[in-house]
């Protein structure tokens, strides 16, 4: 590893002091199990400092503040999947922490590190764009709140200046008219084809009608988003396979129209269907 | 390069060090302290070789940094027997031959021992995940599998 100064911060104000002072020279460490990997390489620009804010108590937690929960960023993956409230109410976003990495990886690696490093493979990202939550940005001085959908640009790249922190990720519990689900093909770092990922979930009238669908795939789109195009084809409809199969070729249409035919879509394009598909099932 | 002052307890022995933020736990525990149990593999968080415990939870000591374990306790494989006798796992990973080369049992009994703290009495299942971030390319697993299960049930 290259040299760097490092500056471990005990509070908000301290952490944004800091990177108000380093702008971007200063890189923030969290769990660590992005940024090490990255530290290591021979030929990246190692950041002038690294500050630590894994220190930081008041980033630690989840929330349920009335209808709605609080994400603080240095939530780790295995707090997310033990956590009764998220089973209760966002239950694909512990499923999708479970799938993640391996036990090690997952008491390391945080909420807050897994969307700010914007990997296609991010598995949290989709379930919480779901979700349709909305994350807090903090700087010296002020901070903003924007949909977690609008803060990424491409992969690896967010809307995020190097000064801002990320503080909070919050989302209105799902009502129990709602079923959820995440599915995730393959792991991590085997061929980047195989990290298709589905969150799906639906709403439902007391007579067993679809009245909302949401479905955001991972690692199919050039940046993650709602496929409102599928989700429409449910809304009024009586869940059956015929119709769950209609929505996933429709996400697969979709994936092609957004990135042409490649190498990988005679493979990716009947894998999406059908992980759509049984996303769906899931929901019901 | 600033050097950063820690105190931190390792195998239950209180230190302080001045350490350099750009070293890896699993470096310093083989090259300051000669702790050399805990492995290099891939240091890439894939193999587990290096998993120790961080205040109790099993974490690979390859994508720590020094001085992110100010203040925090780990355990490594030479905490585990105490007053010259094995730790009942270790004894347990020889009664079942679930040692062969050997190269990952430091990491696996680091990741069984989590799994025991918190759970005393795991299914087959819950010993597979523990363990599902450490390879072994010797004994196909399921030795290990044994040796902990065979714990749990004489607790
Ligand atoms: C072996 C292995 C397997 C993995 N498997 C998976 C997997 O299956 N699925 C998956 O999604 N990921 C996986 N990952 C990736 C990684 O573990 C996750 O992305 C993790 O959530 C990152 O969190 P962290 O706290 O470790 O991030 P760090 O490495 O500390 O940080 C990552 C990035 O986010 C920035 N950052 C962190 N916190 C903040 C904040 N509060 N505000 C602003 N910026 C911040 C950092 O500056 C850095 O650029 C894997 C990694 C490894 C090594
Ligand atoms: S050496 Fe750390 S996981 Fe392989
Ligand atoms: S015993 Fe050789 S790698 Fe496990």
């Amino acid at each position: 590893m290259k040299p760097f100064e490092y500056k471990a911060v005990h509070s908000i104000e301290e952490a944004c002091s800091a990177l108000a002072e380093y702008g971007s020279d200063a890189h923030i460490l969290a769990g660590g199990t992005d940024l090490l990997i990255e530290l290591r390489k021979q030929n990246i620009r190692t950041p002038k400092v690294v500050v630590d804010i894994s220190f930081i108590k008041e980033l630690r937690g989840i929330e349920s503040i009335n209808g709605t929960i609080n994400l603080k960023p240095l939530a780790t993956h295995t707090q997310l999947l033990q956590s009764s409230i998220l089973h209760q109410y966002a239950s694909l976003l512990s499923s999708a922490a479970s799938v993640i990495g391996s036990p090690q990886i997952r008491n390391r690696g945080t909420i807050g590190g897994n969307i700010m490093n914007a990997a296609t493979c991010a598995d949290t990202v989709p379930p919480l764009i779901a979700l349709g939550a909305k994350i807090t940005l903090k700087l010296k001085s002020g901070s903003r709140q924007l949909d977690l959908s609008d803060l990424f640009i491409k992969p690896y790249q967010t809307k995020a200046k190097p000064e801002e922190l990320l503080t909070e990720i919050s989302f209105l519990k799902l009502s129990p008219n709602a079923k959820s689900s995440f599915i995730k093909l393959g792991r991590r770092n085997a061929l980047a084809i195989s990290r298709l990922s589905v969150a799906a979930i639906l709403f439902f009238n007391e007579k067993g009608i679809i009245t909302e669908a949401r479905i955001v795939p991972g690692a199919a789109l050039p940046i993650w988003r709602r496929v409102t195009e599928a989700e429409q084809i449910m809304i009024g409809e009586i869940p059956s396979t015929e119709l769950f199969k209609t929505a996933g070729q429709k996400v697969s249409e979709v994936m092609i129209s957004h990135t042409g035919r490649r190498w990988s879509t005679e493979y990716k394009e009947p894998v999406i269907a059908t992980l759509v598909r049984r996303a769906l099932e899931q929901c019901v | 390069m600033n050097n950063q002052s820690i105190s931190t307890t390792i195998n239950g022995r209180k230190f302080t060090f001045d350490v350099y933020p750009n070293q890896t736990l699993l470096h310093f525990l083989r090259e300051e302290l000669g702790l050399t149990g805990t492995k290099c593999g891939c240091e890439i968080g894939e193999c587990g070789a290096c998993t120790v415990l961080l205040n109790g939870e099993a974490v690979n000591s390859c994508l720590v940094i020094v001085p992110q374990i100010d203040r925090k306790e780990i355990l490594t494989v030479e905490g585990l027997a105490k007053d010259g006798k094995l730790h009942p796992l270790q004894e347990s990973f020889m009664n079942h031959d679930a040692v062969h080369c050997g190269f990952c049992t430091p990491g696996m009994l680091m990741s069984a021992k989590a799994l025991l703290d918190k759970n005393p009495d795991p299914e087959e299942k819950e010993i597979r995940t523990a363990i599902s971030g450490n390879l072994c390319r010797c004994t196909g697993y399921i030795q290990i599998i044994e040796a902990v299960r065979d714990v749990a049930n004489k607790a």
